[in-house]
């Protein structure tokens, strides 16, 4: 065993501070006052404010170090190497819901839209009246959110980056007469590459590999890339650290990675916070452990003019439509490469390349609905199972929100669109305005619903009442010294528009705690 | 990654079921075994309960064409092109949501893995590099000034409100991501 091995660094691209799986030599420990398990939305902005508050941090990364020049349009490749599971992870239910995590430095704000909103005012109203958490109002919100936006640089797009799909969006609504409001996103002078899914290869998105985890590194925390966490070390009611192991490049285990911490932090998001909790033992006396699961479903609908879009040409939802944001329902085009399409889509054979041919016309439209129900994380074998039923509420408001949507392309000159979901028996295809009332006089069995999600929340909700929530309103975990809980899992509800920037605002305000009560963590 | 390769029984199913998932164009260009390589990359990626379950799943395909009756007796990677294209919508729209998933799932792995050939991507005229490449230029041209000014800012110091520079804290200088 070597004590607080410091390996030595290879001479290529990475930054200093950065240990990847060729640098451990045998087992080691490691000493810290602070050990992050995660390095995506939270474990990277709490990491920065910690390490840049002289604290001495350690932030453990399952996934790999990857750079801006490694990111390529090779969608396949890129899902491979950067989505847990190669993307195939599944929430268990009628319709499964399919859901993306990233799996790299930098987590999944490495492979997101770069879509950066505050949390809706109401949304915080609720949090500080339901579950009791005091200083989470938007007034109060406010200088962390504004911290949070100067750090990843957030702006609406320069209009040249702006594509044709997202144009057409823009036309349906205002024809329609309806919200539509620019995107406020992570970025620096975005060119609209549309390559966001799969990495940014401009290092325009301000990704928190390119933001956060370089200010850590700069401020002196360290970055362990490619190491596995599989629990969290106690000592009676005291969170002393983490175990782990490497990954080693064939996926097998590596050599044990130990590290003694002062504070640890479960920062890995909405499925494995609570997986990893409840492997390490640890019993909330709410029971709410990897419980109130919501995840935003989505669903696409794929709209085929008449002239060439060519949507890989163009930033990234360069719009929000907003007029059903009351009803939890927000639209945006979202470009997805062809490989993806044709994976989605019910074609085979001639028919299938028939429906591809018009790829240079599709504008793929998506949808975010706010879930009104929840689903839970069980741990089977040590590993995560996430279990979520939608809703027939839920269903019925995605039925309406594509009936919403397909109107609005049809507005904007759309010639057919293909539904996520199947009329009576047959593929969901509609000719024209006229065919848009057939979501609602044809059954739309709910289990033909193509469901996809990347925002999982709520599995370790924070709440004043040790009874009712996982986590106080910092992240600290109830009747547990030193642990902390600083992702998605702490949201108390869904939120109804992009997760990443509220995970941030609460990692902020979690390093402020902490860092204004240093006796309670030293 | 798990190094994972098709063992041969699974690759005849999978060759077999190229020219029924995909257009015409697979097999005129001669992409099958491309195309099934690819599909491993990607069963390569999947949790491996997952790429076992569907490897079985490949299996128990191949063989429940034996006691289909229009198969006479063949297993689904023998059948004749009309005939297998059939035998998989029996699938697609099975008896059982297990076949409908299991014909869903290689569906979409073959459908990926096509799309993905660089011969059709050109074919198709979307050519994603080109345009990144040339965006990115652009951009360095027109704001490598505002690009440098947030760059710098990442590294600069700005302490939490009250919070008191650390005299432990330290900083290191060399790149980023």
């Amino acid at each position: 065993m070597v004590a607080n091995a410091r390996p030595a660094l290879r001479q290529d691209s990475r930054p200093d501070g950065v240990y990847t799986r060729d640098d451990h030599h045998g087992d080691s420990v490691l000493d810290a006052d602070v050990v992050i398990v995660g390095s995506g939305a939270g474990g990277a902005a709490l990491a920065a404010e910690l390490a840049e508050g002289g604290l001495d941090v350690v932030v453990l990364e399952e996934g790999r170090y990857w750079s801006t020049r490694d990111f390529t349009a090779n969608a396949s490749q890129m899902i491979r190497q950067m989505y847990r599971d190669g993307g195939a992870t599944m929430a268990l239910g009628s319709p499964p819901v399919l859901y993306q995590e990233g799996r790299a430095v930098g987590g999944s704000t490495v492979v997101n839209g770069g879509m950066s909103w505050r949390t809706p005012e109401k949304i915080l109203d609720r949090w500080w009246r339901e579950a009791g958490l005091d200083g989470i109002r938007a007034a109060d919100m406010e200088p962390y959110f504004e911290r949070v936006e100067r750090r990843i640089h957030v702006r609406t797009q320069d209009p040249e980056s702006i594509g044709r799909d997202n144009q057409l969006l823009k036309i349906g609504a205002d024809a329609k007469g309806w919200k539509v409001i620019p995107n406020l996103r992570n970025q620096v002078h975005c060119p609209g590459s549309n390559n966001c899914a799969f990495g940014c290869p401009t290092g325009a998105k301000q990704s928190a590999l390119v933001s956060y985890v370089p200010r850590a590194l700069h401020f002196g925390a360290r970055l362990y890339s490619d190491v596995r966490v599989e629990r969290i070390t106690r000592s009676g009611k005291r969170a002393t650290g983490v175990v782990g192991h490497v990954v080693r490049a064939d996926g097998g285990r590596g050599h044990r990675l130990t590290v003694r911490a002062k504070l640890v932090v479960s920062a890995c998001g909405a499925i494995h916070s609570p997986a990893l909790l409840d492997r390490s033992g640890f019993r909330s006396p709410s029971g709410m452990v990897g419980k109130n699961l919501s995840l935003h479903p989505n669903v696409k609908l794929v709209a085929i003019f008449d002239e060439d879009v060519r949507g890989w040409e163009g930033v990234h939802q360069a719009y929000q439509v907003r007029e059903f944001q009351d009803e939890g329902l927000l639209f945006a085009a979202v470009n997805i490469p062809p490989s993806i399409i044709a994976m989605t889509t019910s074609h085979t054979g001639r028919e299938l390349g028939e429906l591809m041919a018009d790829y240079d016309k599709m504008v793929i439209a998506g949808m975010l609905c706010e879930d009104t129900n929840t689903g839970a994380v069980r741990t089977v074998a040590g590993q995560p199972q996430a279990f979520y039923q939608l809703s027939d509420f839920d269903a019925d408001k995605l039925k309406r929100g594509c009936a919403l949507l397909a109107e609005m392309m049809f507005e904007a000159g759309a010639k057919r669109i293909m539904l996520p979901f199947a009329l009576g028996d047959h593929a969901g295809e509609l000719r024209g305005p006229d065919d848009v009332r057939r979501i609602f006089a044809d059954p739309v069995p709910k289990s033909s619903m193509e469901v996809v999600t990347v925002h999982m929340m709520g599995t370790a909700r924070m709440g004043s009442d040790r009874t009712r929530a996982v986590t106080d309103g910092f992240g600290l975990v109830h009747d547990v010294d030193r642990l902390m809980v600083c992702d998605a899992s702490l949201f108390p509800t869904p939120i109804g528009v992009n997760p990443m920037e509220t995970i941030q605002a609460l990692a902020t305000r979690a390093a402020h705690h902490v860092l204004e009560n240093p006796r309670r963590f030293s | 990654m798990s190094g994972y390769q098709h063992a041969p029984a699974t690759r005849r199913v999978l060759d077999s079921l190229v020219p029924v998932v995909c257009p015409p164009e697979a097999v005129e260009l001669g992409l099958v075994a491309d195309i099934v390589d690819h599909v491993g990359l990607t069963m390569g990626a999947l949790p491996g309960r997952f790429r076992g379950g569907l490897i079985m799943g490949l299996r128990t395909y191949d063989l429940g064409a034996l006691i289909w009756p229009p198969g006479r007796l063949r297993p689904a990677h023998r059948l004749a092109p009309a005939l297998a294209a059939r035998y998989f919508d029996t699938w697609l729209h099975g008896p059982t949501p297990i076949h409908k998933q299991l014909a869903l799932g290689i569906r979409q792995l073959i459908a990926l893995a096509h799309y993905e050939q660089p011969v059709i991507q050109e074919r198709m005229g979307y050519r994603p590099a080109q345009w990144i490449e040339q965006v990115k230029r652009r951009r360095l041209e027109l704001y490598a000034d505002d690009i440098e000014r947030h760059a710098r800012s990442l590294i600069e110091p700005d302490p939490l409100p009250g919070i008191a520079p650390h005299p432990r804290a330290r900083t290191r200088t060399k790149g980023v991501a």
